[in-house]
């Protein structure tokens, strides 16, 4: 006992220990704050589907309960890194950066009063501006703000006062003069009723003096019709696109302003707030601004050649590929597309260098509708911008070289030709594909030369589109290439359609010119002759007679018609309908 | 039960912290719900029990609800103290918001404890469905008689059906009480006014020294003026007489933002919208930050350049509050209203506008407060302020002035045929300072006044409040205005009377 008595004497209290006796366990609100801190964490960690976000809200609101049965409230002190009750820690963080307590106070909040009641809906509203003041910048509304344009009922919180640094008290020195004025000590003059009555007396007839049609009650009370009025104006207000409004006002002081600061100023602004206007995603403002920035440009003659090159350089700042991939990029994510004139009129004002990046944009697009706007806008920019169309053409990335080549074809651009044709010996199948099928729609002489190299490209496809749009433009030039692929062994090899289609396109290049050739191959003289020659081949000889169509063909044709094997029958028999294969 | 004695004051929702230095919000968050809820509980009683037999199940779902709420309401705060005063409905000392959604609840209440001469009821416990039976069918029973013998006869009422749960106490009580909320309620609106002037000064100074100024703490007063004027807007009003000559360009702007919110509320705009045009009505004029002091403070006439320069204020505002705006916060609003509060309704005025426009109502309702705030103010250039009673009979009259009427109209409503802080001349030949608007509506005529000089010329501070609707025992006015005069004929300095 003894031993024990000297070591209490030795160890003095700490300062929790010389606390009253709290009213309550503060386990209690330990396991509170402690709910309350998961709950922060979970809220910011997960989506209110989430299971473990359910629980941790539901363990937050059950935390309550044991408290509300013996009190019916709770009031938490705020440090930098503590919750304090009745003066003693319930929770302590020590890193800074993690610290919930730290989010509270570093906007001034020094006490939490938490009431019965808070725990319905409160909370969650609560723990939704804790996790905006967790990814907050410095800039945006502090708790304090965010906080008051809550009006929580169940939420009561004190925080340390702006007015403290901030010296002239305006009301202290009215007071002080007042009580100067009016010193008990020193009573003030008297007024003399004569003067007043004499003042009276003397304006009767002019201002001053109560009109009792000024009393009418009219003039004061607002009627329906007025009310009305108002009400309208008011729900007006809220509709209002401010932004547009402001870059009005901005555009009209750009305008009207002739001082090359106040133009300097206006370009910067309106320079700087154009991403604050696509993340908005108001992109209608984006649109306008860059339309009003041509409008100034036009209309302000005396604006100084800096100004002009300014306000005619904003349209390239949406127009760069970083914004505009970004922008299509929200317009992706977005849970609903902004009204369709709103982009209409942005993509509108798009330049020519963005071609790329629109290209580029088509790849990654999902929604339909913004396809469709990315196509038109494409279309728009390509028949405008040949010459940067064109550079796309050899673009590194093949998605926009292709789109590139896509735009060219439904243009039928012939300046397109020269690049379509340096891609055809390009190591990408992609490219060269995309480039033959561009040649075959732009199909001018040039193009149809340019396609003929195709004929012996090493892809499938890239051929057969080839030969196809050669034969059926009857570009006879292509004829000896297309007769050696006939007569060569490597056709051989190709599957039915290829072997098919070089053999039509030969009979379509070469008409009547062609009929021994294929004779030889449909009628060999001997039946060992035509045993040997593949009936597929015979069969495709048979249609090739078919697409050249005259009646030295049909002949032909009929000859062979009681050949023995089905297919060449069957091909016979279609060429002579003049049918399709 | 002494049903009807007086009781003392209740205790106030505006009690000032313990530390200057610390403010406190969402204090009458709770009770602002729970006292809506409760007087919607009431209503719906008082409609059913007047309907229906007691035992009606409708009348007891009504009443069952009623009881919780008053009873949960007790055992929370200890307290249930219902008071009439005027236009409003104070529970346990906070006064409840009159909204477009809740008028005819407010405007039955007041209207049956007014009949029955009930300024005041209070709980003393828990309470049953019969207590309030009984109470709110004897309410809507009032006998004849003065409001105290209404009491008493109900009081008795009470006693003989014995129903000892309700305190009740008169009109007078009522008014004692709210007296003493006054009190409080001004110390607060001191403390948001003297706090919004000190902002205000900070932000313009720092903006002439070019340093970025603090919009958080922008924010926080129009914070403070918004609550102030959701809750006991008359001190904050009272305070705009103060127009002190030095610091004019920061209580100006003050004033305005004042003004605003208090014609806002008129217009039944939202507590956010309030906020939204208190922003814009307190930074209304920061574009004259960027107009040299010695054009500002010029004491006489300017010249035609002088003026061209104050004319630039609005737009110079609109790039201003673009420097002063935050990483993600850009005061849209702000900016329009800086730059439309010089133009009058048929777009006419200043600055000139290239693009269609159409004016904002918060730029028409800034507009009408500046108006009225600067020409009732002495400044450089105007060193005899003109009464508030002409200034608001040129704004409704003379068209050139280029103000919504509708809006003067809601402004003349908000302040009075004699706005705050006017001096007048009473038949007594007393003179007068107005304090306030008649709360009945009726009494556009008789506001509230100060009386601060006697009939027989001795000056008064600080001074007596009269209600002009009283009359002597023939039923006479005891006082009527008979004429507005210049506080300064009279060496009478009003701001003396509001602070």
């Amino acid at each position: 006992m003894t031993a024990t008595s000297i070591t209490s004497a030795a160890a003095p209290l700490t300062a929790e220990q010389t606390l009253p006796e709290p009213p309550f366990s503060p386990q209690l609100v330990e396991e509170f704050v402690r709910h309350f801190v998961r709950a922060v964490k979970t809220h910011q960690l997960y989506l209110p589907n989430n299971p473990i976000y359910q629980r941790s809200i539901e363990g937050l609101r059950t935390s309550f309960a044991p408290m509300w049965e013996v009190t019916t409230e709770l009031v938490l002190q705020i440090s930098e890194s503590e919750f304090r009750w009745m003066g003693r820690s319930v929770h302590h963080e020590g890193s800074r950066a993690e610290s919930l307590p730290w989010v509270f106070y570093k906007d001034g909040l020094r006490e939490l009063t938490i009431m019965q009641g808070f725990e319905q809906e409160e909370v969650a509203t609560l723990l939704d501006i804790m996790q905006r003041m967790r990814k907050a910048s410095p800039d945006e509304d502090d708790l304090l703000t965010l906080l008051w344009e809550q009006e929580f009922a169940y939420l009561r919180y004190r925080f340390i006062d702006i007015s403290e640094g901030i010296g002239g008290d305006v009301i202290e020195a009215a007071e002080a003069a007042a009580a100067a004025a009016n010193d008990p000590d020193h009573p003030p003059p008297v007024i003399s009723v004569a003067d007043i009555q004499d003042d009276v007396s003397k304006e009767t007839d002019r201002n001053g003096i109560v009109k009792m049609e000024d009393l009418d009650g009219s003039l004061y009370f607002l009627d329906e019709q007025e009310i009305d009025y108002l009400r309208e104006a008011v729900q007006k207000e809220q509709t209002l696109n401010l932004r547009r409004n402001v870059l009005g006002v901005l555009f009209d002081i750009a305008e009207t302003q002739p001082a090359t600061e106040v133009r300097e100023e206006v370009c910067s602004i309106l320079e700087q707030i154009m991403p604050h206007l696509l993340a908005a995603g108001d992109y209608g403002a984006v649109a306008l601004l860059l339309r009003e920035a041509a409008v100034v440009v036009k209309r302000a003659g005396d604006l100084l050649p800096a100004h002009r090159q300014k306000l005619m350089s904003l349209p390239g700042l949406i127009s760069s590929p970083s914004v505009l991939s970004q922008l299509v990029s929200a317009l992706n994510d977005a849970t609903a597309m902004p009204p369709q004139e709103d982009l209409d009129a942005l993509f509108d004002q798009l330049q020519g260098e963005t071609l790329g990046t629109i290209l580029s944009g088509l790849k990654q697009t999902q929604r339909a509708e913004l396809r469709t706007m990315l196509e038109r806008t494409a279309a728009r920019l390509a028949s405008s911008n040949t010459a940067e169309l064109l550079k796309l053409i050899a673009a590194d990335d093949e998605h926009v070289a292709v789109e590139a080549m896509r735009r060219a074809a439904d243009l039928k651009t012939p300046a397109a030709v020269g690049h379509l044709l340096k891609c055809l010996s390009h190591s990408s199948v992609g490219r060269r594909l995309g480039a033959v099928q561009a040649l075959s729609e732009i199909g001018s002489p040039g193009a149809l030369r340019a396609l003929e190299s195709a004929l012996e490209d090493a892809d499938r496809d890239v051929r057969l589109t080839a030969v196809r749009t050669l034969s059926t433009r009857g570009h006879r030039a292509a004829l000896p290439k297309v007769e050696a692929a006939v007569k060569g062994s490597a056709v051989k090899d190709a599957d039915l359609t290829e072997k098919m289609t070089y053999f039509e396109a030969y009979g379509m290049l070469a008409g009547d010119e062609g009929i021994p050739q294929l004779d030889a191959l449909l009628n060999g003289r001997s039946a060992l002759l035509r045993l040997r020659v593949d009936p597929e081949l015979r069969a495709c000889a048979a249609m090739a007679l078919g697409r050249i169509g005259t009646d030295k063909a049909f002949e032909v044709l009929r000859k062979a018609a009681d050949d023995k094997d089905v297919r060449v029958r069957s091909a016979i028999n279609k060429a002579l309908r003049g049918g399709a294969p | 039960m002494t049903s009807a004695q007086p009781m003392p004051a209740a205790t106030g929702a505006f009690m000032p912290p313990a530390h200057p230095e610390i403010g406190e919000r969402g204090s009458d968050g709770f009770i602002r719900k729970v006292g809506r809820e409760l007087l919607l509980a009431v209503y719906g009683a008082l409609r059913t029990v007047k309907m229906y037999p007691p035992d009606n199940p409708v009348v007891q779902k009504t009443l069952e609800e009623l009881v919780r709420l008053a009873n949960d309401l007790w055992r929370r705060e200890q307290e249930v103290d219902i008071r009439v005063t005027g236009e409003f409905i104070f529970i346990n000392g906070t006064r409840l918001r009159l909204d477009l959604d809740n008028y005819a609840t407010f405007s039955r209440i007041i209207s049956a404890f007014r009949e029955s001469g009930v300024g005041v009821c209070r709980l003393r416990g828990d309470t049953t469905t019969r207590d309030w039976v009984v109470f709110l069918t004897v309410l809507q029973q009032p006998e004849q008689g003065d409001p105290d013998t209404r009491l008493h006869e109900l009081g008795g009422k009470l006693t003989a059906a014995n129903v000892s749960v309700f305190e009740l106490g008169p009109c007078s009580a009522a008014d004692a009480a709210d007296a003493a909320n006054q009190l409080q309620a001004k110390e607060a609106a001191k403390r948001t006014y003297a706090q919004s002037v000190s902002v205000t000064k900070d932000v313009i100074n720092s903006v002439r020294m070019g340093k970025s100024p603090n919009i958080k703490k922008i924010k926080r007063v129009v914070q403070g003026i918004v609550d102030q004027i959701l809750n006991e807007e008359t001190s904050l009003i009272g305070l705009t007489t103060l127009r002190d000559y030095d610091e004019y360009t920061f209580t100006h702007s003050v004033n305005v933002c004042i003004f605003s919110v208090a014609l806002g509320r008129k217009l039944g705009l939202t507590r956010l919208q309030l906020y939204d045009l208190g922003v814009g009505a307190l930074m209304h004029d920061v574009g004259k930050a960027r107009i040299p002091l010695d054009i500002l403070n010029k004491p006489g006439s300017l010249t035609e350049d002088e003026w061209r320069t104050v004319c630039n204020h609005p737009w110079l505002g609109v790039l201003q509050l673009f420097q002063m705006r935050g990483q993600n916060d850009i005061p849209y609003r702000a900016m329009v209203v800086a730059f439309e509060h010089h133009k009058k309704t048929d777009l006419s005025g200043y600055p000139r506008h290239v693009r269609p426009r159409e004016l904002s109502i918060y730029s028409k309702v800034v507009a009408v407060s500046d108006a009225f705030d600067a020409a009732t103010s002495r400044r450089a250039y105007q060193t005899i302020p003109l009464s508030p009673a002409d200034v608001l009979q040129e704004m409704r009259i003379n068209p050139r002035r280029g103000m919504d009427q509708v809006l003067v109209k809601a402004f003349m409503s908000l302040v009075g045929h004699y706005p705050v802080g006017t001096l007048v001349v009473l038949d007594t030949f007393e003179l007068a300072l107005v304090h306030g608007a008649n709360p009945s509506p009726d009494a556009i005529s008789r506001p509230i006044v100060k009386v601060v000089s006697d009939e027989r010329g001795n000056v008064l501070f600080p001074g007596t409040l009269v209600d002009l609707t009283e009359r002597d025992a023939g039923g006479v006015f005891k006082r009527t205005i008979i004429k507005v005069a210049d506080p300064d004929r009279y060496g009478i300095r009003v701001s003396d009377y509001y602070i």
